[in-house]
C-alpha cells in the first residue's frame, strides 16, 4: 500500500494540514474527555472516598455540595433500625474564609465525625484516625493560593471564629470555584453557626451479615421525610445532577463534538481532494483490473495514514502540556484508557472522512483512460 | 473476437452512433493495426475489445467466454487475468518509480508476493530500461515511459495486449522503437496485440490492417 502513502507524500503541506487538522481533533477530544472523567470523579469524589454502605440525606437532595439539614432526632433514629452497625454524623455549609489581605472568602466547609472513611478528609491528632484536632482544618493544594495558605500551619479565622490550616492535601480540590475545607464534627458545627439542626447527612454502616438494601428499606420506613441511598446510588446521583442538571457536562460534551466535527470536515476536505487529483490513477487502476477492494483500500490506508500520524502528534502535544493544565484546574483527569479511545475515535473519524473519496474513485468510468 | 457490435452515445438528437455493426476476429501471435479517421470509431472499439464499455448490441468474446455475460467484477477479473493495455497517455502513476510501477501492476493482481521485485526488475531489463529503475515518470523521456508501460501491461502475462496511439506522444526514433518492440510482443511472445494509430510510421509493422471510417470497418487486410 505504498501507493497511498506514495500519493501522500507528493503534496506535503496537503498531509501536513490533515496532519494538523487530525492533531486538533484528537487534542480536543482527548482534552475534554479528560474534563469529563475529572468532572464526573471529582463531582462525587467526596461521597465516594466514604467508608459507608448507605447515605441519609434530606429529601430530594441532589449532590453533596447542595443539601439541607436534617433533624437531629434522625440520628438516635436511625442508630436503632435493625442491621446498622454505626452511624456517623456529617455537616457542611457555605462560611466566610478571613484572608491574610483582609479579604473574605466563601468556601464550603465540612465537618464529618471519625468512622466516616479513612480516606475522608478529617484533621486527626494521630495516626489511629481516632481523635479530631480542634479549631483545625484542611484545604487543598489546589485551593491553597486563593485562600492565602502559603506555609502550614497557617492561622486564620472561619466565621470570625480561629482556626488553623493543619495541613494541605491532594485530590480534593474545587471543581466549581468555591474551595473545600475539611474539619471535625464539632467544630464545623460551631463555624458554620446552624441555628438549629445541624446534620447535613448520615452515614450508616451496616452490620456485617446483614444486606444494605435490607437495612435501606428498613430506613426509609422509619425515616418517610428523608431519602436513603446506597453509596453508589447517591454518587450516581450526584454525578447526573452536576453533568446533566447543571448543564456542565452538555458544555464539555459539545466541545468534543465540535473538535470531532472540525477534524472531519478537514479531513474529509483534503482526503477528497488527493482523491480527485490522482482520479486519473484511479481510472487507470480500475482499467488494469484492480478490484473494488484494492480501491477502497488505496483510500483507506490514506485517511488511516492521517489518522494514526494526525492522533499521534496530537497525543504528543498534549502530554507535555497535561503538567501544566492540571496545576490550573486540578480535578482533570486522564485515564490511560482515554487517549486510546479518542485514538480509536479519530481513526473513525478519518474512515468516515474517506466515505465521500471511496464513493468517487470507485465511480470512476475505466473507459476514460484511453482519452489522452 | 467482436460480433456485430454497435454503440451509441448519447441519445435522441445528441446521439453519436460510435460503432456500426463491427464483426471481427482477431488470432493469437498477431500483431493488427487498427487505423482510420479522428472520430471513426477506434478508440470505442478498443474500450469494447478492452472489456471497458458494453456495446448497445452484439457481444465480445474473449477467448470464448461472452463478455455480455459477466458481472462488472467478472469483467474486472478478465480485465486483470487477459488483457494488457497501453495507452497514448503513458498513464504511470507518477508518485511510484518504475520498478514500483511494475510491482503494482503485480499487486493489483494479487502477486505481490516475494519476488515480485525480481520479477519487476527483469521486465524492466526486458525493454531495456534496468538503469532507470528508481526514476519516476517525470524523470523519464515519453520513449522510456512507454517502455515501462509496455512492461507493465506485459507483467501479468496476459494472452493479449490493446495500445492506443502508443506513438502518438514520442518522437520518430523512440515511436519506431515501440512499434518494433510491440511488433516482438506478438510475434515471440505468441501474444494478440491490437494497435489504435493514425500514424503511418508503424504501418510495415502490422501483420493485419483493418481501416475504419464511420463507425464501420471499410477494409481488412492482412499483409506481409
Ligand atoms: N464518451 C463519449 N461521449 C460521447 N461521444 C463520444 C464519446 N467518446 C467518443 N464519442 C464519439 O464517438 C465517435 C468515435 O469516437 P472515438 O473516440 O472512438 O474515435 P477515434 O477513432 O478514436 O478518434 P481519434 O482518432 O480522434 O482518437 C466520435 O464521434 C466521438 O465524438
Ligand atoms: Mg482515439
Amino acid at each position: 500500500m505504498w501507493l497511498a502513502w506514495r500519493n501522500l507524500n507528493h503534496d506535503r503541506f496537503r498531509f501536513l494540514v490533515t496532519i494538523v487538522g487530525i492533531a486538533f481533533a484528537v487534542f480536543l477530544m482527548i482534552f475534554q474527555g479528560s474534563l469529563l472523567v475529572g468532572f464526573l470523579r471529582a463531582s462525587s469524589k467526596s461521597i465516594d472516598v466514604t467508608d459507608a454502605d448507605l447515605w441519609i440525606a434530606g429529601r430530594g437532595v441532589e449532590s453533596f455540595e447542595f443539601a439541607a439539614p436534617l433533624p437531629e432526632r434522625f440520628y438516635d433514629i436511625a442508630v436503632g433500625v435493625e442491621g446498622v452497625e454505626a452511624v456517623y454524623r456529617m455537616t457542611l455549609g457555605f462560611a466566610f474564609w478571613q484572608k491574610p489581605s483582609g479579604m473574605r472568602q466563601s468556601v464550603l466547609l465540612i465537618g464529618a465525625e471519625p468512622g466516616t472513611g479513612s480516606q475522608f478528609p478529617i484533621p486527626y491528632v494521630d495516626a489511629g484516625q481516632t481523635s479530631v484536632a480542634s479549631e483545625a482544618v484542611l484545604v487543598d493544594r489546589s485551593n491553597a493560593r486563593t485562600l492565602g495558605v502559603d506555609v502550614v500551619p497557617a492561622g486564620t479565622e472561619i466565621s470570625a471564629r480561629r482556626a488553623q490550616v493543619v495541613e494541605v492535601i491532594d485530590g480534593f480540590g474545587t471543581f466549581f470555584g468555591t474551595p473545600y475545607v475539611f474539619t471535625g464534627y464539632a467544630d464545623a458545627v460551631r463555624y458554620l453557626r446552624w441555628p438549629g439542626d445541624a446534620i447535613v447527612f448520615l452515614i450508616v454502616r451496616v452490620q456485617p451479615g446483614h444486606d444494605p438494601q435490607e437495612v435501606k428499606r428498613a430506613l426509609q420506613r422509619k425515616l418517610p421525610e428523608v431519602d436513603v441511598w446506597t453509596r453508589d446510588e447517591f454518587s450516581r446521583r450526584a454525578r447526573a445532577f452536576w453533568v446533566r442538571k447543571t448543564g456542565a457536562g452538555g458544555a464539555i460534551l459539545l466541545v468534543a463534538l465540535l473538535g470531532f466535527l472540525v477534524g472531519l470536515v478537514i479531513v474529509s476536505q483534503n482526503i477528497y481532494a488527493t482523491t480527485m487529483e490522482n482520479l486519473e490513477e484511479f481510472a487507470t487502476l480500475k482499467a488494469i483490473g484492480a478490484r473494488r477492494w484494492y480501491i477502497q483500500k488505496v483510500v483507506l490506508t490514506q485517511a488511516l495514514a492521517c489518522g494514526i500520524v494526525g492522533s499521534f502528534v496530537g497525543l504528543l502535544a498534549l502530554l507535555p502540556l497535561m503538567e501544566p493544565i492540571r496545576n490550573t484546574i486540578s480535578w482533570i483527569d486522564m485515564p490511560w484508557w482515554l487517549p486510546f479511545g479518542m485514538i480509536f475515535v479519530g481513526l473513525l473519524m478519518c474512515v468516515l472522512a474517506s466515505v465521500a473519496s471511496i464513493k468517487k474513485a470507485l465511480a470512476v468510468e475505466p473507459a476514460r483512460v484511453f482519452r489522452a | 473476437m467482436a460480433e456485430e457490435i454497435s454503440i451509441t452515445y448519447g441519445s435522441g438528437h445528441a446521439a453519436t452512433p460510435a460503432l456500426r455493426d463491427v464483426s471481427l476476429n482477431f488470432f493469437p501471435g498477431r500483431l493488427v493495426l487498427v487505423m482510420g479517421p479522428s472520430g471513426s470509431g477506434k478508440t470505442t472499439l478498443l474500450s469494447v475489445l478492452g472489456c471497458m464499455l458494453l456495446p448497445d448490441q452484439g457481444d465480445v468474446h474473449v477467448r470464448g467466454q461472452s463478455v455480455r455475460g459477466l458481472s462488472e467484477s467478472q469483467r474486472v477479473d478478465l480485465r486483470r487475468h487477459s488483457i494488457g493495455y497501453v495507452f497514448q497517455a503513458f498513464r504511470l502513476f507518477r508518485s511510484l518509480t518504475a520498478l514500483e510501477n511494475l510491482v503494482l501492476a503485480l499487486d493489483v493482481a494479487g502477486r505481490a508476493k516475494d519476488g515480485a521485485k525480481a520479477k519487476a526488475e527483469q521486465a524492466l531489463a526486458a525493454v531495456g530500461l534496468s538503469d532507470k529503475w528508481r526514476l519516476k515518470p517525470g524523470e523519464l523521456s515519453g520513449g522510456e515511459k512507454q517502455r515501462v508501460a509496455i512492461a507493465r501491461a506485459l507483467i501479468n502475462d496476459p494472452p493479449i495486449v490493446l495500445a492506443d496511439e502508443p506513438t502518438a506522444s514520442l518522437d520518430w526514433r523512440s515511436g519506431e522503437g515501440i512499434a518494433a518492440m510491440l511488433l516482438r510482443i506478438a510475434k515471440e511472445h505468441g501474444k494478440l496485440v491490437v494497435v489504435v494509430t493514425h500514424d503511418p510510421r508503424m504501418t510495415p509493422f502490422g501483420q493485419r490492417i483493418v481501416k475504419m471510417e464511420d463507425g464501420r470497418v471499410v477494409e481488412d487486410a492482412e499483409q506481409g
